[in-house]
């Protein structure tokens, strides 16, 4: 079992790392087919990569250490989400510290990194994707930590491998009216903590409706491929967990090969099933004012404490 | 017979002779001697904590050292956490302080000239900067004069705009509305307004030709937020946030005789009053931290006027506070029938429930007032930024324990516990404070100012982790009551760490820069490395994120609450989702608030003269730093090693089952449910990853070394360090989000030319953000007062026999109340 | 119906209902909030046909019947009336006050512009306003916990919230819709608390509130002839002064 538990963390990163930008190519495609243009291809973004990675590594003038630290802790930080989330299989060495809380609070670790790197440069636009990215990802908190609280209450654990397979044995629980809110206020936050369209516009050119990408600017060469990966890696993820956490049947919760293959093939149509539903949804979607998001977040947030609510007076699930 | 009395009585030897060795001392060699006895005192402090802390106890009766009742001491392992952690934050500060009132800082730095790469002075600079030193003078600390005028339109407008950096579209939008083309609003706000142009500030500007803006377009004002300067405004001490030290002598009045004699005593104060086992003993030290403390926030009075009215909110507070808890604590005496602790505690359980509930409530309001908690904060973030620094780091991360300690001691080891009302109270004030404080840190540009309101912020979430543990408490579940209470006791660890490390690195940048306004700090990374990187690991603490040791505490307390709805009762129901959102947003704001801290005060260029010419702090700083950075390190990546001594504490403290947390060595595991947490593993993870990462990066690349670029910034290439963002413009969107729970205050005064209403000679845009909990609260309260000192001054009309006259009226009435009454 | 099924089949029900709820804050678009009013009292006839399958009263089904073709029917079609009348522009009469464009006066009709607590502020508020029903109706739940009753306290909460739609928001339209979670609030309580009210007193107050509906539909075109527009807050210019 050991073993099949290492090679399920090994595969998990694996599977993020490479199956990242095939996920972001493959949302661009999806949109510009329903946009009814042509698209660039699904392997785009890897070979963006690539071209980025063999160009020349360049240091702005006047940027410290935190600049050129930045873009090494988002792809690490979510390099190690995805090897502590249960995604392909609950028992893994690591499970046992696949702690929600803790995934929560690597995520917003990279952000900060990313923010601390845009005002590092010393630019207005640096500084105005910083500002703008730490009030939205403080405003996020609330809801995603109300959102974990619900989702580990059937379970009494915010143990992300409990969580699942709990799940996995009571398949009702994600129809429950607390598990449906739940996903829901999750799925938001993902929005939001991802930098997707009612939130943050990833394909924008305006440097004045920029959020994610105000803070960016500077790189330039492997570290703007690494700041890619990392932000690719991180949509990654956070499908992944929603995919987990609404729909988890097929994560292996035993110990064998075949089965972790299996999960391994289901991760990964979860996943690009929820980014073509997001892609989908981002064509109709308008990204709203940044002053308006504090609205989105709060309706999110409401939508997770009635979760909270819910799973104390309806069904009597809490007692267990 | 253990440690612990031993090490107590080092410690007052020791303490005694700083005080000593700093009143008599020549001054060369004072702060030393003072410095090295207050270091011994604090490594006693630890010992006697540390033993007791291990199990071991320690009581002495000393009779004939205070008059009627005699000192009582007694320690258990509640005491010897806050004894271990004032002892240990004493250590540091006293380390700290040998080099901060050592000679040097800004007065020894050549007098402000042509720095090496300060701003350039150019024409337009010094335009700028003129009105907005006339801001100053006003005591509005931080309205500038924004606005260049022109008859002629075009031309000078778009000279000012140039100036900054070519956005002469965003002036022309100004130009556009104010309709007559005649003049141009150039905006000349160091960073804060052409930070808000660009930040895409939609809507909302006033525009002074009375012309309604296009949204986005505008950005034409320099938006400041001289966030608390109401307050000194109203004081009119004028000026008192954010403004430099003049004559930059920061460490003058801390070298003085009266400072350096009076720190030992404050420091032998902050580690026998957890020791004190009797109301008197208890009142005795606790008045005489008070007053030592007090006398330490006031060395530096003579540099800045602001540092008199922090003093005396200091002073009023502090002793209305010491009345109340007199006032509960002799109740509380009176009705057990003895007034050492073991009577106390075998007298509580007799008493009515309604004399519980008042002595809970009165202590409560007094200790947490000490603790700096909404909404009687008000002294704290006065005091504690114009306190020196290490002073400010023991008062922040020592002293407002000790209103945890007070409120754990008589809540719930006196006490007993009690009803579910006492402790829904104690987390509403915790829940408040914290929202509330971070909030206001956020908003605040003065560097220590945001380090106070954030000390507010993390004794809030302690409080709450009290309050949940009191209610579990109250609802019969001992194991979660311990487990909540050990999360809020490492809470305070931790806090102590980190904070008092960041007042520190604060109070080595104020030496080096003499200033504390985060929007003319940055680029300190480059001048202060060290500095820069302890800060860092402090802020890395604070916001309560993975390899940070306040993520631990705080991921503990998110436990003891995420297992509490197991809890039944509607209380528990109602209470814990709520407090769940108030600690994740606080922790969410507190990720914003050190973010600009860290990157808007020490990364990017200069923004100011007296920053471009920062230098390191001397040695014994940098060690007393050290000593605090590897306590945080520690306390991060091995929790664990704490679990023993906190299950002991909280048992000390009342509630039973305390072995529901264990930790081996370097995880933190809850026994009773599958949550554990391995820091250590988390960091090495993070370390391997960043590495693998560095790897993936170089692997491919032609070339191993990294090529210098000019600043991209789309096109516009180099930017000066006046379009940086600053603190202000950093907290402009959060301030717009919470504009509800804010309420800043903005005015904008256009004086035209004397020739024409048309033409605009000057624009001047200032905002505030009061502290509103204060001016809704103490404002009305001190008005009143003044009102009817004001009418009570007719009764002093100068006469001797009128006053006699009073005096003898006054004890006929008692005399005859007693007669008839009696 | 296994009780495993009817558990969560009210459940969701429920869930539902006070999702509406929740949408009517936080949506601006009166159109879209009337057609979330159609959805709630679908769902509150579904809340009386579930119970009524499950407890084999069939009477409770002709109640289901005719609070859906009323709530989710008739209602809502009487306010698209309204709307639509209100929208259409074709119709109005010229505004009044000369600064009033066109323009804005659609917009601010169609959609409730600058309510007034804002809409952030408004759903924390609901947040609190559900965790009170909650605490509220715990007494009634223990009373005899079954799955009707626990769920008793989204019928208080729907009824809270509804209050407090009328209280922060200006539009008449939207003023009706929270009239109407409010009274959908009420039946629901009434649903799972007793299994429904007798049949006559349910459509009496039925018929009460189509009345209070049309009452409404007369007055907000009353104000729309008088003021060119249904701000509540104009009603203040008729007091005497």
């Amino acid at each position: 079992m050991s073993g099949v538990g290492y090679v399920a963390v090994g595969a998990q990163v694996v599977v993020v790392v490479g199956g990242a930008p095939v996920l972001g190519g493959w949302m661009r495609q999806v949109r510009a087919r329903l946009e009814g243009r042509a698209g660039a291809g699904v392997g785009q973004p890897w070979r963006d990569v690539r071209k980025l990675l063999r160009k020349e590594a360049v240091t702005p003038v006047g940027t410290g250490p935190a600049f050129r630290l930045a873009p090494l802790l988002l792809v690490a930080t979510t390099a190690v989400v995805a090897a502590l989330m249960p995604l392909a299989s609950t028992r893994t060495p690591v499970s046992g510290s696949a702690d929600l809380i803790l995934v929560v609070a690597l995520l917003a670790l990279g952000t900060v990194a990313l923010a601390l790197a845009g005002l590092d440069t010393g630019t207005a636009f640096g500084g105005m994707g910083a500002s703008r990215e730490m009030t939205i990802a403080a405003l996020v908190e609330p809801t995603i930590l109300l959102a974990v609280f619900a989702v580990s209450i059937p379970v009494g654990s915010t143990n992300l491998a409990a969580i699942i397979a709990g799940t996995i044995h009571h398949p009702a629980r994600p129809a429950s009216p607390a598990g449906l809110l739940a996903v829901a206020a999750l799925a938001v936050a993902v929005l939001a903590e991802a930098g997707r369209i009612p939130v943050d516009n990833p394909a924008t050119h305006l440097e004045l409706t920029m959020v994610h990408e105000a803070m960016v600017l500077e790189y330039a060469g492997p570290d703007l491929a690494l700041v890619e990966l990392g932000s690719q890696m991180r949509l990654a993820v956070l499908l992944g967990l929603l995919g987990s956490l609404a729909a988890p049947w097929g994560t292996a919760t035993g110990g064998s090969l075949p089965l972790l293959g299996l999960a391994l093939v289901l991760l990964v149509v979860k996943t690009a099933l929820l980014g073509t539903l997001l892609a989908a949804a981002e064509v109709f979607w308008a990204k709203v004012r940044l002053f308006k998001v504090p609205e989105l977040l709060a309706g999110s947030f409401l939508l997770a404490l009635l979760a909270v609510v819910a799973s104390y007076f309806l069904t009597g699930e809490a007692v267990r | 017979m253990n440690a612990i009395g031993p090490a107590l009585a080092v410690a007052a030897g020791l303490g005694g002779a700083g005080s000593l060795a700093g009143a008599l001392a020549p001054a060369r060699v004072r702060p030393l001697a003072a410095g090295v006895c207050t270091a011994g005192l604090g490594a006693a402090g630890v010992v006697a904590g540390a033993a007791a802390l291990g199990g071991s106890r320690y009581g002495v009766w000393l009779p004939g050292l205070l008059p009627l009742a005699g000192v009582r001491l007694a320690v258990d392992a509640l005491s010897g956490l806050f004894l271990a952690v004032a002892g240990a934050v004493t250590v540091a500060a006293a380390v700290y302080g040998i080099g901060y009132a050592s000679p040097g800082g800004t007065h020894d730095q050549p007098p402000p000239g042509a720095g090496p790469d300060g701003a350039s002075p150019g024409g337009h600079d010094m335009a700028a900067a003129s009105p907005s030193g006339g801001g100053h003078d006003d005591g509005v600390g931080g309205s500038f004069g924004v606005g260049h005028a022109s008859p002629g339109g075009g031309g000078r407008g778009d000279a000012v705009g140039g100036s900054f950096r070519g956005h002469p579209s965003r002036g022309g939008g100004g130009r556009r509305d104010a309709g007559a083309g005649s003049f141009g609003v150039g905006d000349a706000s160091p960073g804060g307004g052409r930070g808000d142009g660009a930040g895409g500030s939609f809507g909302g500007h006033p525009s002074p030709g009375g012309g309604g803006h296009d949204d986005g377009a505008g950005g034409s004002f320099g938006v400041r937020d001289a966030s608390p300067g109401g307050g000194g405004r109203r004081d009119g001490a004028g000026g008192t946030y954010g403004t430099a030290y003049p004559g930059g002598r920061p460490a003058q009045g801390i070298r003085s005789r009266g400072a350096q004699a009076v720190l030992p005593l404050f420091a032998l104060a902050l580690l026998l009053v957890p020791a004190a086992a009797s109301v008197s003993t208890f009142l005795l030290l606790w008045e005489l931290m008070a007053l030592t403390s007090l006398l330490l926030v006031l060395a530096e009075h003579r540099e800045r006027p602001s540092v008199g009215q922090a003093g005396l909110w200091y002073a009023v507070m502090t002793q209305l506070g010491f009345v109340l808890l007199l006032a509960g604590l002799g109740l509380f005496a009176a009705r057990a029938g003895g007034e050492s602790f073991a009577d106390l505690r075998a007298g509580a359980a007799g008493m009515s429930p309604a004399v519980r509930g008042t002595v809970f409530v009165a202590t409560a309001a007094a200790f947490t007032s000490k603790a700096g908690l909404a909404p009687l904060h008000a002294w704290l973030p006065r005091a504690h930024p114009e306190a020196p620094s290490h002073v400010s780091a023991l008062m922040s991360a020592a002293m407002v324990n000790l209103g945890v300690y007070g409120v754990l001691r008589v809540g719930f080891d006196l006490l007993g516990g009690g009803p579910a009302w006492w402790w829904l109270l104690l987390t509403a004030a915790g829940g408040l404070s914290a929202v509330y404080g971070i909030l206001q840190a956020a908003m605040a540009s003065d560097l220590k100012r945001l380090l106070a309101y954030s000390t507010s912020e993390n004794m809030g979430l302690v409080v709450v982790g009290a309050g949940a543990a009191g209610l579990f408490r109250a609802a019969g579940d001992e194991p979660l009551a311990a487990l909540a209470l050990a999360a809020a006791l490492l809470h305070v660890v931790n806090h102590s760490a980190f904070k008092a490390l960041l007042f520190c690195a604060a109070g080595s940048v104020l030496r080096a820069t003499g200033l504390r306004d985060l929007d003319r700090l940055g680029g300190l990374r480059a001048r202060m490395p060290a500095t820069a990187g302890l800060f860092a690991v402090g802020a890395l603490g604070a916001v309560a994120l993975p390899p940070g040791n306040g993520f631990v505490s705080e991921w503990l307390l998110l436990q003891a609450l995420v297992h509490g709805f197991a809890v039944p009762g509607a209380a528990t129901a109602v209470v814990l989702p709520l407090a769940v959102a108030v600690i994740a947003l606080s922790a969410g704001l507190a990720a914003a608030v050190f973010v600009k801290a860290l990157g808007v005060g020490f990364f990017a260029r200069p923004r100011s003269e007296p920053a471009a010419r920062a230098a390191e702090s001397p040695p014994a700083m940098l060690a007393g730093m050290g000593l605090l950075a590897a306590g945080c390190a520690v306390l991060a990546l091995a929790p664990g090693l704490l679990g023993g001594p906190l299950a002991r504490a909280a048992a000390a403290a009342g509630p039973a089952g305390g072995t529901s947390l264990a930790g081996a060595g370097l995880s933190v595991r809850l026994h009773h449910t599958s949550a554990s947490l391995y820091p250590l593993w988390v960091a090495l993870a993070l370390v391997a990853g960043v590495a693998a990462a560095a790897g993936l990066a170089r692997l491919p690349a032609r070339r191993g070394r990294r090529r210098d670029a000019r600043l991209w910034d789309c096109g516009g290439g180099a930017p000066t360090p006046r379009m940086a963002y600053t603190a202000t413009s950093f907290a402009e969107p959060l301030q717009r989000v919470f504009d509800d729970v804010l309420a800043p205050e903005q005015d904008v005064h256009v004086t035209p030319v004397r020739e024409s209403a048309y033409l605009v000679r000057r624009v001047r845009f200032q905002r505030l953000v009061p502290d509103r909990i204060e001016h809704r609260l103490y404002l009305p309260v001190l008005t009143a007062l003044s009102r009817t000192a004001a009418r009570a001054r007719h009764l002093a009309t100068g006469s001797v026999h009128l006053y006699l006259a009073y005096g003898l009226f006054g004890l006929v009435t008692v005399l005859a109340v007693l007669v008839v009454g009696w | 119906m296994t009780s495993g099924a009817y558990t969560q089949l009210l459940d969701l029900a429920c869930g539902v209902l006070l999702l509406c709820a929740v949408v009517v804050l936080w949506q601006r678009e009166l159109a879209v909030l009337v057609r979330v009013l159609a959805v709630q009292g679908a769902a509150l006839a579904a809340i009386a046909a579930v119970l009524g399958v499950h407890e084999r009263r069939w009477g409770l089904l002709v109640v289901a019947a005719g609070v859906g073709v009323l709530r989710a029917g008739v209602l809502p079609y009487l306010l698209r009336r309204a709307l639509g009348a209100r929208t259409g522009g074709a119709a109005d009469p010229p505004p009044p006050a000369a600064y009033r464009s066109p323009y804005r006066e659609d917009v601010s009709e169609a959609r409730e512009t600058r309510p007034v607590v804002n809409v952030a502020a408004s759903l924390v508020t609901a947040a609190l306003l559900t965790l009170l029903a909650y605490a509220a109706a715990r007494p009634l739940v223990a009373l005899h916990p079954t799955p009707a009753t626990r769920a008793l306290p989204v019928g208080l909460a729907v009824v809270l919230v509804g209050f407090f739609v009328l209280v922060a928001r200006r539009r008449a339209i939207a003023q009706v819709v929270g009239f109407l979670t409010l009274d959908n609030g009420i039946t629901a309580t009434a649903f799972l608390a007793a299994s429904g009210v007798p049949p006559i007193v349910e459509l009496g107050v039925s018929f009460d509130v189509l009345l209070a509906v049309l009452v409404l539909h007369v007055l907000t075109t009353r104000m729309r002839a008088a003021f060119g527009g249904t701000d509540l807050d104009d009603l203040r210019e008729l007091s005497d002064r």
